[in-house]
């Protein structure tokens, strides 16, 4: 008797300490038709700022209207609504996958971010941003980024300020939907 | 007609109690705010193998109701079929007793609605382990049996986990086997 009790014991502390319930447990091991929720998550450090941004359930976002994706409208558009304002990377390829890609300086003004207000471009020659996408599997992109930008003064005139004076650093982006 | 159902009515056929019982349960763990109070039912069959204790099998419903905003009928089901061992503590059959259950879930469901608002119907069953305690008592001669436990259920590496309070009439349909020395 004592010896059954114990067991009985014991199997009810070891599964307790399963610490998701059965539903959480399919969903995360993609049991359910593999829609499994993916966070989806932006970092990135604007002149020594850091802005962040997380995404829970990322693929369930609305394809026209979302807070972080990456779009297929003939080039490769990723788009980000953070706490500081919008941003914007277009991947110049008609097909997207693991590499290295920049969209460089020169080529007209091109709109990357927003901080404090303020319009970041690539505008200069020397300005550009680089992406590597180094993860893209089951619809999502993962990978890091960097770039140096000029900042659009607030003249009214389309002015920019010193060029390449805005440096994007230490920037990643993990499990990111690309909607097609 | 299969064999594990006609099992099933042998087993409590040669029941000498059985038990149907209705009480309250409530999902504990982590995630499981959501959900309301729930119900459970089951019919419990026992057959004394001493004084005190008897060899039990169970099979109940739990159903578990989810507040998740959607205003539909969102929540957990489990059927679970249970064989325990009942022991009283003072070895007479009746007052206080614990009660450790092993079995099977034979279905399991839960329907919620994703962030997207498409419903997901999961389909489980698992492995069942229990652990009770109660206290059997007479009402006017009338038996009856109070009783709480927790109870878990576990599939796919997760466990859904459950209290349950009960209150339920017992129906004896033989005697003991009591011996003088």
């Amino acid at each position: 008797m004592k010896l059954f009790l114990i067991t009985a014991v014991i199997s009810i502390l070891l599964s307790a300490c399963l610490k998701q319930s059965i539903p959480d447990a399919m969903l995360n091991a993609e049991d359910y038709g593999g829609q499994a929720d993916v966070t989806a998550t932006l970092s990135y450090k604007v002149n020594g700022n850091p802005v962040n941004l997380t995404v829970p359930d990322a693929e369930s976002q609305n394809p026209s209207s979302y807070t972080l994706g990456c779009t297929k409208s003939g080039d490769y558009d990723l788009d980000a609504i953070t706490s500081s304002g919008e941003f914007t990377f277009v991947f110049l390829t008609d097909s997207l996958t693991i590499g290295h890609y920049v969209f460089p300086g020169g080529y007209g003004p091109q709109f990357i971010t927003t901080y404090n207000g303020q319009d970041e471009y690539t505008y200069y020659p020397t300005d550009s941003m680089s992406f590597n996408v180094t993860s893209y599997k089951n619809g999502l992109i993962s990978g890091n980024f960097s770039g140096q930008l000029t900042p659009m003064l607030s003249t009214g005139n389309n002015d920019f300020g010193a060029p390449s004076s805005v440096l994007i650093t230490n920037g990643s982006f993990k499990n990111v939907p690309v909607f097609y | 007609m299969p064999k594990g159902p006609l099992a099933l009515i042998v087993l409590f056929g040669i029941a000498m109690q059985a038990n149907a019982q209705l009480g309250v349960t409530k999902l504990v763990g982590n995630n499981t705010s959501q959900y309301t109070t729930g119900f459970t039912a089951f019919v419990k069959a026992g057959y004394p193998v001493s004084d005190g204790s008897d060899i039990t099998l169970e099979i109940g419903a739990d159903i578990f109701f989810l507040n998740d905003g959607y205003g539909t009928a969102d929540g957990t089901i489990m059927c679970p079929l249970v064989a325990g061992y009942r022991y009283t503590l003072n070895g007479t059959g009746e007052g206080f007793y614990v009660e450790p259950q092993l079995g099977f879930n034979l279905a399991g469901v839960t329907s919620l609605h994703d962030a997207a608002g498409n419903q997901i119907n999961l389909n489980y069953h698992g492995v069942v382990f229990a652990a009770g305690a109660g206290y059997l008592f007479n009402i006017w001669r009338a038996p009856f049996d109070l009783n709480l436990r927790y109870e878990t259920v576990v599939d796919h590496g997760g466990s859904n986990n459950f209290i349950s309070l009960g209150i339920s009439r017992y129906i004896t349909f033989g005697k003991r086997n009591k011996q003088d020395y």
